[in-house]
């Protein structure tokens, strides 16, 4: 295929643009290429433009740097970052998505880089160098700061987006587009270790004062300059956000412990009942293991606390989501996810005449057990068992409720309509709370559990409103729950009686050691 | 010091003591530093394995009659003389309390995961089926490469493993992907010296081909989020994946003939 005349030209132009970005910089421009080439290429594209081979089943995409649009910067809306920015996303990754941080290469790969990455854009090299904002100084947290920044929180209007309880669940939530009109999620503030930016005090600061470029998030400056929001406000907001909820990931705890209930199992999944019960969380991953697979996944965990009192187990299971599906508002999200997202072979929801989806999921939550208390670590298949070894499953979903099944695989569940576990979920502020009980031993085919003795638990879930059906779902590996057994005798006395036994049989040994000595 | 370490009594005890840091910190924490694959070992394995040392060291020292004799005068003196009345008493309260210990150490109510003993690289099969196709592992080398260009090979393992391999593998191939925290066994780290350069390609195409599905019981094939990739991808596609790990790490594949027969 010939170019079009005049291609030449266009082209000779926008390289007389370019040069000044690189003026005296070619050699490290071409080293960076060659750390580009080897290690970012294959998502941000040969070019740059974030169309690499995998981008397609990543949301949010990876970035752009035609546009020179970044995210994570100290400049101002609408600046270029600088170096230390671009350098600050490299070294850090941008949490909460396929972004990691680079600690593999060194201190001058990663300024070749930013080298060549500014390259790709004709803005950098026009004009003065970007110079970080002033972000002033922090006049410090406590309970007081905390309260002023939950008010400018409000007058800030960051509900609209962000939610009442900050869960990314406002009412603009579901219309959220990037740059590329692509659907983007307002950050989940209560889960600040995904944060693109840092989840510190600091950080939070930063990206308001500086705006999440290319994405609806907006600098705070201008609110300041009109006096909505004074600067130390801003800062209380900082305070507050970090308040939201723990800055780093919860560590990951193997064994549920279920506790003993004093005075009566709760009822329902109530606050006043649950407070104070120990709280596990457990990260899930997109279910990437069998086609069709889903790479960008709505619940990244959930949170499960367990009590019983010797006769039944309750269980209450907490998760994020912004949307209470089936929910009409979100029907645009939908349409847009399936449509910006890689489905990986799964069919898409069908739109009608009028553009709506002709089907709305529900939001869904699976708890898996073993039937049987396995012999030594063998148990059946993570993902919802096979067809030789079936697992037992506690389902619910936001239209049929809570039951019970057996899985033969992902695909596979058949009802147990015998099984008496029951409960109830309530959506609230951008958040599930599912409630479970059931009997610790059953008549019906189920697992009996046994107090004292771990068993394999693992988890499942689905946001309707994200077009989360069938094996499009959040999965984990297993993990055990644990119901405690009542206190027992045996603890105190074994070790008393070994340690008499002990100190007797030595008194013995020394005794007539002695004896001999003498008599010998 | 030297009269120590010639003192039959204080050798044992130093076999002793040394068994004990060797099973409690060295296998457990110190080879995972220097790149070896390891676990910490379960406590009540660890009383086992004690158990076995002490009478390892009391049957070696009772083989020899003088040997025996030098062995148990420092723990005669101990039991019997007056001067080493302090020593004695401090000992009459210690061992009973340790005992004590270790015994509650055992009853006490555990909340803790019951320790799998995972084989992290099992022992491959002589031949495996991909979709249907039997294909014989010994002796088998990557055809890529002996075919086509070597350039285009690796171009297509990065594109097969960006997409498919990143999300629990990671960008950087060690292991810490944005999913990895999700599992357990956590995904292999290619950078580690225990892994690629220990395997021959053959044996890692098995493990690409079969995935946790297709590990042996030793290798807890329930727990492992691996997928069976003849599933998704084509033979082609895995080996050119295999020789883009190889690649990107650095590290040379183990040949059959390192490998003398099969493990």
């Amino acid at each position: 295929m010939r170019a079009p005349r005049g291609t030449g030209i266009v082209l000779l132009v926008l390289f007389a643009g370019t040069p000044s970005a690189l003026a005296g910089q070619e050699d490290a421009a071409a080293a960076g290429k060659v750390v580009y080439d080897r290690w970012c290429a294959e998502c941000h594209g040969e070019t740059g433009q974030g169309d690499g081979s995998a981008a397609a089943s990543m949301l949010p995409r990876p970035r752009d740097f035609t546009q020179a649009l970044y995210q994570i910067r100290t400049t101002g809306s609408g600046q270029l970052p600088t170096d230390a920015d671009i350098r600050f996303a490299i070294e850090n990754g941008l949490p909460g998505t396929t972004m990691p941080g680079w600690p593999n290469l060194t201190d001058g790969e990663i300024d070749d880089l930013i080298v060549y990455l500014k390259s790709f854009s004709r803005f950098f090299g026009q004009g003065p160098a970007p110079e970080p904002l002033d972000f002033g100084s922090d006049p410090g947290g406590g309970p007081a700061a905390v309260e002023a920044g939950a008010a400018a929180y409000l007058t800030m209007l960051c509900e609209e987006c962000h939610g009442l309880s900050g869960r990314g669940d406002g009412t603009s939530a579901p219309t959220l587009e990037d740059w590329r009109g692509l659907p983007i999620r307002a950050a989940d503030l209560t889960e600040a270790w995904v944060l693109n930016g840092g989840s510190s005090v600091e950080d939070m600061h930063t990206r308001m004062l500086t705006g999440l470029d290319g994405t609806p998030m907006p600098s705070a400056i201008d609110a300041m300059n009109s006096g909505v929001v004074s600067p130390d406000e801003v800062w209380q907001l900082a305070h507050y956000l970090a308040s939201l909820g723990p800055r780093e990931m919860p560590p990951l705890r193997d064994v549920i412990r279920v506790g003993r209930a004093e005075g009566g199992l709760p009822a329902d999944g109530g606050e006043e009942a649950w407070a104070g019960v120990e709280a596990f969380y457990f990260p899930l991953s997109g279910q990437v293991v069998q086609l069709p697979r889903n790479f960008a996944p709505a619940v990244d965990g959930l949170w499960v606390q367990g009590l019983h009192d010797g006769n039944d187990i309750a269980l209450r299971v907490q998760w994020n989501d912004p949307s209470n599906s089936p929910d009409p508002n979100w029907d645009e999200w939908q349409n847009k996810i399936t449509t910006a997202l890689d489905l990986d072979g799964a069919e898409p929801i069908a739109l009608d005449s009028v553009g709506a989806p002709t089907s709305r999921p529900p939001d869904a939550v699976l708890l898996q057990f073993p039937f049987e208390p396995p012999e030594g670590t063998d148990r059946p298949y993570f993902l919802m068992g096979d067809a030789r070894e079936p697992v037992y499953l506690w389902t619910w979903d936001s239209e049929t409720g809570v039951g019970a099944g057996r899985g033969r695989g992902l695909d596979s569940v058949e009802p147990l309509a015998e099984d008496p576990v029951a409960g109830e979920a309530t959506w609230e502020e951008g958040r599930w709370t599912l409630y479970l009980r059931r009997s610790i031993e059953i008549e019906s085919d189920g697992l009996d559990f046994a107090e004292g003795t771990p068993t394999p638990i693992a988890f499942q879930a689905w946001d309707g409103s994200s077009a989360e059906v069938g094996k499009r779902s959040s999965v984990s590996t297993w993990y055990y729950i644990l119901l405690e057994p009542p206190a027992s005798s045996t603890v105190v006395v074994t070790p008393l009686l070994a340690m008499l036994l002990t100190g007797a049989f030595g008194l013995v040994l020394v005794r007539r050691a002695q004896d001999r000595r003498r008599d010998g | 010091m030297k009269r120590y370490l010639s003192h039959p009594f204080w050798q044992g005890a130093i076999v002793v003591v040394a068994s004990y840091v060797a099973f409690e910190y060295v296998i457990g924490y110190v080879l995972p530093v220097i790149g070896v694959a390891s676990a910490p070992v379960p406590s009540s394995v660890i009383v086992e394995y004690m158990l076995i040392v002490l009478v390892g060291v009391l049957l070696y020292m009772s083989a020899d009659e003088d040997r025996w004799q030098r062995f148990r005068e420092p723990i005669r003196a101990t039991m019997v003389q007056p001067d080493r009345r302090t020593v004695r008493g401090i000992l009459m309260v210690a061992f009973p309390v340790l005992i004590g210990w270790l015994a509650y150490e055992r009853v006490k109510p555990s909340y803790a995961a019951p320790a799998t003993l995972r084989a992290v690289h099992p022992a491959p099969p002589n031949q495996l089926t991909f979709r249907g196709e039997t294909i014989e592992l010994t002796g088998l080398e990557n055809p890529l490469r002996e075919e086509g260009s070597m350039e285009e090979h690796l171009a297509v393992g990065k594109r097969i493993y960006v997409r498919n391999c990143v999300p629990c593998h990671g960008d950087l191939l060690d292991g810490q992907g944005h999913y990895a925290p999700a599992f357990n066994p956590v995904p292999a780290d290619f950078t580690s010296s225990g892994n690629l350069p220990q395997l021959t390609e053959s044996y890692v195409f098995w493990r690409i081909v079969k995935g946790g599905p297709g590990l042996p019981r030793e290798g807890t094939p329930w727990d492992s989020a691996m997928p069976a990739w003849e599933t998704i991808l084509e033979q082609d596609e895995i080996w050119a994946v295999i020789l883009y790990l190889y690649d990107q790490t650095g590290f040379p594949p183990r040949t059959w003939e390192e490998e003398g027969g099969h493990e």
